[in-house]
């Protein structure tokens, strides 16, 4: 279904026909998404892309249905668009909560360039009101100098109370291309042979590069 | 002993369901503030001790630096608990959003919650809306894969006589059954006033 809607709108850019069309690339980003601990690069080409087809499907559906055309190929034509529709939406869902479960700690770190500008917006608004509802109710009764949202004290150096995500978590991937003798961690000890289209379980941090560079797949 | 209050206080929080909430605490959490406030004035008081007895408070190690730290140590963890405590009834207000719940809590929910909170839900709701809105896509429906874009339901509560789903006009009122796009059925089953009807 999704190849013959394809052909009609020549969707994939020149440089991704390898990699097939635009709903393949957004389940791939959604699927990676959904295994990461962490929030992924937004993909905002690809977003702008789907969005736009979503909407021309939607409006040849509503044709088809003036038309009077056949009712099952309508609605094999409108479950194609829910599907997409979901993965889309899915995707965008996923991320927003992660916003708001790591709120501080993405603003904190350079995870915060990893985000669209509306949700750069989302993240900023979520910490002033958490920043607001926090001393609102707890943290303006507490004595002076312990009124920090993320230090538990003046005395703490660093930024003690910001939830992290766990990049410890064991993760299954695929690899897409063959990577070779990857090094699982900083002292040496473990050396894994990576060939294509093979499966693992890994620690997501020790191929967090790999999935930045597409070489490798969450599932 | 110090900070028992204050786990107590998490145990109860915890004892719940996940995604459900205990009514707001407020008594414990006074008495947590309270003890905050104590451990401050003896911190304090500690200091000052070791000040007047002009020793350097950096690197005096006697009882009054060990009092101290003690009592700095209880603080901070009540602090941890106290936060601990509103983030994690923050989260699920933030999950009420996305349950479709509506503009208002029901009032058994509302009853849960203090002011501070009630406040939270109303805020964080108001930045979900405006990303759905800059984005022009309602994120609050679609919440399942579809398997069928046409759904049977039931109606559970009294809706409405006349009410317009799409282009055409429905009588939803009570048990009675329907064959719905399943997008114009998504929010009134999240609201619990419909039910899929599988067979």
């Amino acid at each position: 279904m999704a190849s013959s809607w394809d052909e009609e709108f020549g969707s994939a850019g020149p440089t991704e026909e390898e990699a097939g069309s635009d709903v393949e690339l957004l389940k791939r980003a959604w699927r990676n998404e959904k295994a990461s601990p962490e929030i992924l690069q937004f993909q905002s080409e690809l977003i702008r892309r789907v969005h736009e087809q979503i909407q021309l499907q939607e409006e040849r559906v509503e044709e088809f249905v003036n038309d009077k055309m056949d009712d099952l190929v309508v609605s094999l034509h409108q479950m194609d668009l829910d599907r997409t529709q979901y993965l889309l939406k899915s995707y965008l869902r996923i991320r927003l909560h992660k916003i708001e479960k790591y709120m501080f700690h993405i603003s904190k770190t350079d995870l915060l360039n990893r985000l669209s500008e509306q949700e750069q917006i989302f993240t900023q608004r979520c910490i002033e009101i958490m920043e607001k509802h926090l001393h609102q109710s707890v943290l303006s009764k507490l004595p002076y100098g312990y009124q920090s949202v993320t230090k538990q004290s003046i005395s703490s150096e660093e930024d003690d109370m910001v939830p992290a995500p766990e990049l410890d978590t064991f993760v299954f991937c695929k690899t897409k291309s063959a990577v070779g003798a990857f090094q699982l961690d900083e002292m040496g000890d473990e050396i894994v042979d990576l060939v294509a289209d093979d499966l693992y379980v890994l620690r997501y941090k020790s191929i967090k590069g790999l999935v930045e560079n597409g070489q490798i797949d969450l599932i | 002993m110090y900070g028992r209050r204050a786990s107590q206080l998490l145990k109860e929080q915890s004892s719940c369901e996940e995604g459900q909430l205990t009514p707001f605490d407020q008594g414990a959490f006074d008495e947590v503030i309270k003890e905050c406030d104590e451990h401050n004035n003896k911190l304090q008081s500690s200091i000052r001790k070791i000040e007047e007895q002009s020793l350097d408070i950096q690197t005096t190690r006697n009882e009054d630096h060990f009092g101290a730290v003690i009592h700095h140590l209880s603080l901070i963890r009540n602090k941890r608990c106290l936060m601990a405590y509103m983030y994690n009834r923050a989260e699920v207000i933030q999950g009420y959003k996305w349950k479709n719940i509506g503009r208002l809590l029901p009032q058994e929910i509302q009853k849960k919650l203090n002011y501070s909170e009630q406040e939270y839900f109303k805020n964080h709701s108001a930045a979900v809306d405006s990303y759905i809105n800059e984005l022009d896509l309602d994120l609050t429906v679609d919440m399942v894969p579809p398997k069928d874009p046409y759904i049977r339901v039931r109606v559970l509560d009294e809706i409405g006589d006349e009410v317009s789903l799409g282009d055409r006009a429905v009588s939803l009122t009570k048990d009675s059954l329907h064959f719905l796009r399943r997008t114009d059925a998504e929010p009134y089953i999240s609201q619990g006033l419909m039910e899929e009807f599988l067979e």
